[in-house]
C-alpha cells in the first residue's frame, strides 16, 4: 500500500512540476491555442458549407486542430526534459520509471484537454453547432487521452534521436490514425444526433487504445529511456 | 571461542568485466574496478576514453552490454533502492530553467520522498551557500551557482556514493575553490566519491586514489600517496593538468 502511495505521489509530483513550469513560462498552452484557433478561423473562411454539412466538418476540424496543437505540446513537454538533461534527474530518482510516463502523460492530457475545452465555444460560434454538449466533451477527453498517451510514449522514443523534432510527428501521425478516425466518427455521431449505440464501436476502439497505450507505457517506458 | 563467519558487507563500488558497446563499437572493454567505501577516487583519461559512460552506468542511467556492477553490495544500479544511495552530478545541471532554485530542490526532494522536506532543502541551501539566490529562476543564475545548485540536488537525499562527472567544468576560480572545500568535507564525512576530471592536479591534495581509464579499461589504479611509484601515471596527470 505504501509503495502504491509513493508511486502515485511520484506521478503527481511530475505532473505538478510540468504545471508549475507551464505556469512560469507560459510557452505551451498559449502556442497550442493560437495554432488551433488559426486552423478554426482559416477553415471557416475557406469552406463556406451548408449548415447540414457542418456537423461532419466541425468534428473533423476539431480533431485536426487538437492533433496538431497537441503535437506542439508534446514537443514542448519533451524539450523541457531535454533542456539541461533534466530527464536524467527524473531517471535518477528512486521511483519506478513508469511513474515518469504517467506523470508526463497526465500533464500532456491536461494541457491538450484545456485547449480543447477552450476551442469548443469557438467552434460553436463559427460552425453553427452546439459543441458544448456533455457527450461530445466526454468523447473529446477520451480521444485526447488516447492521443497524448501514445504521444508521450513516442516522445520518449524520439527524445534521444538527433532528428527528434521531426521524428515525433513522423511516428505519431500514422500510429494515431485509427484513434483519430474513431474520435472523429464518435464526435460526428454525437453532433449529428446519433444514439449511443450508433457510436459504441468507436468508443470501444478508443477505450481499447487507451488501455493499450498505457499498458505499453507501464511496461516499456524504462526500456525505451535507458541508453 | 568461535570466530564469526559473517562476511562484512562491501559498501563500495565494484565493477567486474564491464563492457559497453555503442553501435558495436566498444567504449568500455572488460573494465574492472574496485573502490572501497570512503575512498575518493579521481578518474582520469583522454576525451572519449569512456569516463562519462562508466559514471552513467554506475548511476543506472546506461545499461551495460555485459559485466557486473555492484554498489554498496547491491547489484543493478537501476533499481530504485540503489538509486537512493547515489548522488550524481553530470555535465549538465538537470535543473528546470523556469523554476527557482528552491522549487527545483523541492521537486527533487518530493521525488526522493525525503522526510522533513523543508528542513532538508534549507540545509542544502545553507551548505551550498545559495540563500541569496534561492528565489531566482535557474536561467538567471551564473554557471557556478547552477553547478552549486546541481550539487545541492545531488546531495539532498544524503547519498553514500557520489558520482561526479567533470564538476569543475565552467567554474570560475572562486566557485572552484568553494567546490574544493565542499568535496573535502564530503570525503571527510565518509562518502565514497568517484570524480572524473580533465585537470586532476587540484584534486590530488584531497583525493585518496587515482584511476586511469585507457582503451576501455582501467589501466592504472593507485593510491595518491603511491603516485610517484607509477611514473607513467604521474607524468600523464602532470601533462593533462
Amino acid at each position: 500500500m505504501k509503495s502504491v502511495i509513493r508511486y502515485l505521489g511520484a506521478v503527481w509530483q511530475i505532473f505538478r512540476k510540468d504545471v508549475q513550469v507551464e505556469w512560469r513560462g507560459r510557452q505551451g498552452i498559449p502556442v497550442m491555442l493560437v495554432f488551433a484557433l488559426m486552423i478554426v478561423f482559416l477553415f471557416n473562411f475557406a469552406l463556406q458549407l451548408a449548415p447540414d454539412l457542418q456537423a461532419g466538418l466541425a468534428a473533423g476540424l476539431l480533431w485536426v486542430s487538437l492533433a496538431f496543437a497537441s503535437t506542439l505540446g508534446l514537443n514542448r513537454s519533451s524539450s523541457l526534459e531535454r533542456e539541461n538533461n533534466a530527464l536524467d534527474g527524473l531517471l535518477l530518482a528512486p521511483v519506478d520509471r513508469s511513474a515518469i510516463f504517467f506523470g508526463k502523460a497526465l500533464g500532456n492530457f491536461c494541457f491538450t484537454a484545456l485547449v480543447g475545452l477552450l476551442l469548443l465555444p469557438v467552434f460553436s460560434l463559427f460552425y453553427s453547432q452546439n459543441m458544448l454538449r456533455l457527450p461530445l466533451v466526454v468523447m473529446m477527453l477520451l480521444g485526447v487521452a488516447n492521443y497524448t498517451s501514445l504521444g508521450t510514449l513516442l516522445s520518449a522514443l524520439s527524445i534521444q534521436a538527433r532528428t527528434r523534432d521531426v521524428l515525433l510527428p513522423v511516428l505519431l501521425y500514422p500510429l494515431a490514425l485509427p484513434i483519430l478516425i474513431a474520435a472523429v466518427e464518435a464526435s460526428r455521431g454525437v453532433l449529428s444526433g446519433q444514439t449511443f449505440s450508433d457510436v459504441t464501436v468507436w468508443i470501444y476502439l478508443l477505450l481499447a487504445g487507451l488501455l493499450l497505450f498505457n499498458a505499453a507505457g507501464l511496461l516499456l517506458f524504462e526500456t525505451i529511456l535507458e541508453e | 571461542m568461535m570466530a564469526s563467519t559473517t562476511a562484512t558487507p562491501f559498501n563500495g563500488i565494484e565493477v567486474r568485466a564491464l563492457v559497453k558497446r555503442y553501435h558495436l563499437q566498444p567504449v568500455l572493454d572488460q573494465l574492472s574496478l574496485t573502490i572501497n567505501e570512503g575512498d575518493f577516487c579521481i578518474l582520469v583519461g583522454d576525451n572519449g576514453a569512456g569516463k562519462t559512460t562508466l559514471l552513467r552506468i554506475l548511476a543506472g542511467l546506461v545499461r551495460p552490454s555485459q559485466g557486473e556492477v555492484t554498489l554498496s553490495g547491491l547489484p543493478n544500479p537501476s533499481s530504485p533502492q540503489l538509486r537512493r544511495m547515489i548522488g550524481f552530478v553530470g555535465h549538465q545541471t538537470m535543473l528546470y530553467q523556469d523554476l527557482t532554485a528552491l522549487e527545483n530542490l523541492h521537486h527533487y526532494a518530493r521525488l526522493y520522498h525525503i522526510e522533513h522536506l523543508g528542513k532538508a532543502v534549507s540545509q542544502a541551501i545553507r551548505a551550498l551557500n545559495l540563500a541569496l539566490v534561492q528565489d531566482q529562476p535557474v536561467r538567471t543564475l551564473s554557471r557556478g551557482m547552477q553547478q552549486r545548485l546541481s550539487l545541492a540536488r545531488a546531495m539532498l537525499h544524503n547519498p553514500s556514493i557520489l558520482l561526479l562527472d567533470e564538476p569543475y567544468t565552467g567554474l570560475d576560480q572562486e566557485a572552484a575553490t568553494f567546490f574544493d572545500v565542499l568535496l573535502q568535507n564530503l570525503h571527510q564525512q565518509g562518502r565514497t566519491i568517484l570524480l572524473s576530471a580533465h585537470r586532476p592536479q587540484r584534486l590530488l591534495q584531497m583525493a585518496s586514489h587515482v584511476a586511469w581509464l585507457r582503451d576501455g579499461k582501467i589501466y592504472k589504479h593507485v593510491p595518491i600517496k603511491d603516485l610517484h611509484h607509477v611514473p607513467e601515471l604521474a607524468a600523464y596527470v602532470q601533462e593533462v593538468s
